[in-house]
């Protein structure tokens, strides 16, 4: 493993019962990368994302992290019965122990980065799903993770509102946060990423770089999903 | 007349000793329910099953048969003299339990899988993930079924006068049988239904401060 690497997956295989929903991937990244994973509904792109923070076991295969991962979800998923800011502090002061100022001062700058310093005090209910969205990017953020996983973090989001969440992803690439995205938005894929995997049926049938893949796709299947997704 | 008011101060007694049953009823079951209800939902079958046992029969068979075994059982099996009163509230505790047991597991399997993956991925222990994040959210669905729990019990303080435990039924009895009147039993339903007013005032208040985190017209 190079001393850049971030995350080493070999071999992952994850079955849910009968189903084989990720079947042998290889994959590595380093330090700074950011990769966006495209591919059909069910083609074992969430469940790969899951396997990488734990938050479901793998049938076989081995994952290496070199250090901590965030997640942002979906829907979301932040605590509705907290503030934003305590969506925010609640972790870092629980989990890992740290001084609460701190994590206070940590959490309102994070507001200002995805531009709702102003919902400090309020709670989910009261706030649109875009901004929602970009309270759990800080969230997560809160933690310090080395790399961020993104699990199809506009696909909730009514098209028009999406873009507030993409800019904050973009800040986030243009500081060099090592993250994984897991989307339909292939305008961002395009745009961001460093390298894109399309997976289909649990494994990765193409990767490179997004130029490469976007314009130059090799894999019939690759072609289908791409003109699929134009047609959308 | 006021022959009838004259037995007004014992029944008034009894209304005290109906407050402490349902006091201690309450007080003592609400938390026991909890780690019946955790038992229910764990992995570890034989738990599981036993917590599931406990609620199935505590909330299958009546409350004045576990009332009358228990008043037997202590003596016979233990050697232990418990007072009447004694019995009543460990037997309303253990059954109460069960009901509360099944509220809260309603609750707790109520919340989004979304809310447990969150805590996950930031890092939660399943202690603070179940005390922090899931309990605080169950609150208000689980506020409504506890409140009418909580007032099916004012009215089974009753049961307990068949063990001679002189609580407001039993006082209220005894009156209406020296006195051969029956406006006793008014006076009775109406502190009854004082009681359970009190209560619904309250839930309305716990209800309110439980939904502040709902949405508010803002936006």
């Amino acid at each position: 493993m190079n001393r850049e690497t971030v995350l080493e997956m070999k071999n992952i295989v994850k079955d849910y019962g009968d189903f084989r929903a990720v079947n042998g991937v290889n994959f590595s990244m380093k330090k700074g990368e950011i990769v966006a994973i495209i591919g059909p509904s069910g083609s074992g792109k969430s469940t790969l994302l899951r396997c990488i923070n734990g938050l479901i076991g793998v049938t076989s295969g081995e994952i290496i992290l070199t250090g901590d991962t965030g997640m942002v979800f979906q829907h979301f998923n932040l605590f509705p019965h907290m503030t934003c800011l305590e969506n925010i502090t609640y972790a870092p002061v629980k989990v890992k122990k740290e001084n609460k100022e701190v994590v206070k001062e940590r959490a309102m700058q994070l507001l200002k980065m995805v531009g709702l310093e102003d919902k400090a005090d309020v709670y989910p209910a009261q706030i649109s799903g875009g901004q929602k969205q970009r309270i759990a990017i800080a969230r997560a953020l809160a933690m310090e993770p080395e790399l961020m996983l993104f699990d199809e973090p506009t696909s909730a989001l009514d098209p028009e509102i999406t873009g507030e969440v993409l800019n904050v992803m973009k800040k986030l690439a243009e500081s060099h946060t090592t993250m994984i995205v897991v989307t339909h938005e292939m305008g961002f894929a395009k745009e961001v990423a460093d390298r894109v995997i399309f997976m289909d049926n649990g494994v990765i049938v193409e990767e490179g770089e997004p130029k490469e893949v976007f314009e130059n796709p090799k894999s019939e299947r690759l072609i289908a999903f791409l003109s699929s997704m134009l047609r959308a | 007349m006021d022959k009838v008011l004259g037995f007004l101060p014992f029944m008034l007694e009894g209304s005290v000793v109906t407050i402490e049953i349902f006091v201690l009823t309450l007080v003592l079951s609400l938390p026991l329910g909890l780690p019946v209800a955790l038992g229910s939902n764990s992995r570890f079958k034989p738990l599981s099953f036993l917590c599931k046992l406990y609620v199935f029969v505590f909330r299958g068979t009546p409350l004045l048969l576990q009332m009358w075994f228990f008043y037997f059982l202590f003596p016979m099996a233990f050697d232990w003299k418990l007072q009447a009163m004694s019995v009543v509230v460990v037997t309303y505790v253990l059954n109460y339990a069960a009901y509360f047991a099944e509220i809260y597991r309603g609750g707790i399997n109520s919340i989004d899988r979304g809310q447990y993956e969150a805590a996950h991925a930031l890092g939660l222990s399943k202690r603070q993930t179940m005390i922090d994040i899931i309990l605080p959210q169950t609150m208000k669905a689980i506020l409504p079924p506890i409140v009418n729990e909580a007032i099916v019990l004012v009215k089974d303080t009753a049961l307990a006068s068949s063990l001679a435990v002189i609580e407001l039924m039993k006082a209220t009895n005894s009156a209406v049988n020296r006195l051969t009147d029956l406006t006793p039993f008014f006076y009775a339903a109406i502190i009854y239904l004082i009681m359970t007013f009190v209560l619904t005032l309250v839930a309305g208040k716990l209800e309110k401060f439980f939904s502040r985190y709902d949405a508010k017209e803002e936006w």
